[in-house]
């Protein structure tokens, strides 16, 4: 009984421990497969005209590692996403906004 | 003959006498304070006609704009031009122009850029003088300028003056100065969105002052005097292309001698930016 007892236990341990390893391989493989960047959204004041927007979006897609650039001229937006080989300094995004002729008033950042 | 004809020129409108700036998101016939972004290249071309009396002038010129900095842009206009006085027909290169204009003040909110700039620009000499009708005046001509400009998402207004200092040529002909001051209301209609086209329409409202003539120091007669034009003009734009154009219909015209009023002036340009 005892004997019996131990064996089940044994057995039950080892499904779990292998169903644990499975479970945390697959997620170390996912989250190396979809790690993306970061994305950035910018709060950015002048921005009246779709045509002179164009030059935020000509500043930002030149920049080695910026995967989309997109314009909310309602709201004063620009969302710009990278790959996991670019991350902007906030005095960076700030420089590229002045350059394209307008001013950034804050930025957020999250991880994709 | 030769000396004759620099009257004739003093009389007649030279588009070539006028600011070529096209840059994007200004008036049609005014000026605006807006400039390119830093290392932007616009490129024109632009299509112009204007009569008055007998006179006709048809001009093609291309442009090309650099962004130097965020606030500061240089370009070049070259204007191809043909041009009838009822007897005789020139075609052939105007006046090239360089120019240069300076945002020395911005105020960014949501939805909205205050700005105000300088410009300058210089007319060469480059026209063939010896053509009938002349294309050039055989001097180079200065011109200032001063803007302001107020953008939001559905109202726009300019104001703007600009000066012009023409030179005198070897055969001692020096247009009148001239002052060129415009005031222009736009409405967008439709709320922008980045990647769809965009239409704003434009009123404006264009006055010319200028004085008379003078050839060897003596005031020409037919010269100089006072023009007002309304402009109606849209200004259509889809992400990096626009599309400009305009008509000025005169309103009051108080010209000295006997000089041709202006009938019409019509543009339209297309943009690009690179």
């Amino acid at each position: 009984m005892k004997i019996t007892n131990l064996k089940n236990i044994l057995f039950k341990s080892t499904r779990l421990i292998l169903a644990s390893t499975l479970t945390s391989a697959a997620l170390v493989w996912s989250s190396a497969s979809f790690a993306g960047g970061t994305e950035y959204d910018l709060r950015v004041d002048g921005l009246a005209c779709p045509f002179c927007a164009y030059g935020i979006e000509k500043k930002f897609t030149k920049t080695k590692g910026v995967e989309s650039v997109e314009v909310d001229l309602k709201n004063g937006l620009v969302i710009v996403k990278t790959d996991e080989s670019k991350t902007f300094k906030e005095e960076e995004l700030k420089t590229i906004v002045h350059d394209a002729g307008f001013t950034m008033k804050s930025m957020t950042e999250k991880a994709r | 003959m030769k000396l004759l004809s620099w009257p004739t020129l003093a009389a007649s409108a030279l588009l070539a006498t006028t600011s070529g700036n096209v840059l994007a998101h200004d008036p049609v016939f005014g000026i605006g304070p807006h400039v390119l972004f830093k290392d932007g290249i616009e490129t024109a071309i632009e299509v112009a006609q204007e009569k008055a009396g007998e006179e006709k002038e048809s001009e093609l010129a291309l442009e090309i704009v650099y962004g130097i900095t965020g606030d500061w842009a240089a370009g070049i206009d070259v204007p191809y031009a043909r041009k009838d006085d009822g007897m005789d027909t020139s075609r052939g290169l105007t006046d090239l122009q360089v120019f240069t204009k300076y945002r020395f003040w911005r105020e960014d909110s949501l939805g909205l850029q205050e700005s105000a700039a300088v410009m300058l620009a210089i007319n060469g000499q480059n026209g063939d003088e010896n053509a009938t009708p002349k294309l050039g005046n055989g001097a180079t001509d200065a011109i200032l300028g001063l803007t302001y400009g107020y953008e939001s998402i559905k109202w726009y207004r300019w104001a703007s003056a600009r000066y012009i200092l023409p030179g005198k040529n070897d055969a001692g002909f020096q247009k009148g100065n001239k002052w060129l001051v415009d005031f222009v209301a736009g409405w967008r209609p439709k709320t922008p969105e980045y990647t769809k086209p965009d239409t704003v329409w434009l009123l404006e409202l264009n006055g010319e002052i200028a004085d008379r003539a003078e050839l060897n120091g003596m005031s020409l007669a037919n010269s100089g005097g006072t023009e007002w034009f309304v402009a109606p003009g849209i200004f259509w734009t889809t992400r990096n292309f626009a599309i400009k154009a305009g008509v000025q219909l005169p309103i009051a015209s108080e010209l000295n001698g006997t000089q041709d009023k202006s009938d019409y002036r019509a543009k339209m340009s297309f943009e690009w930016h690179l």
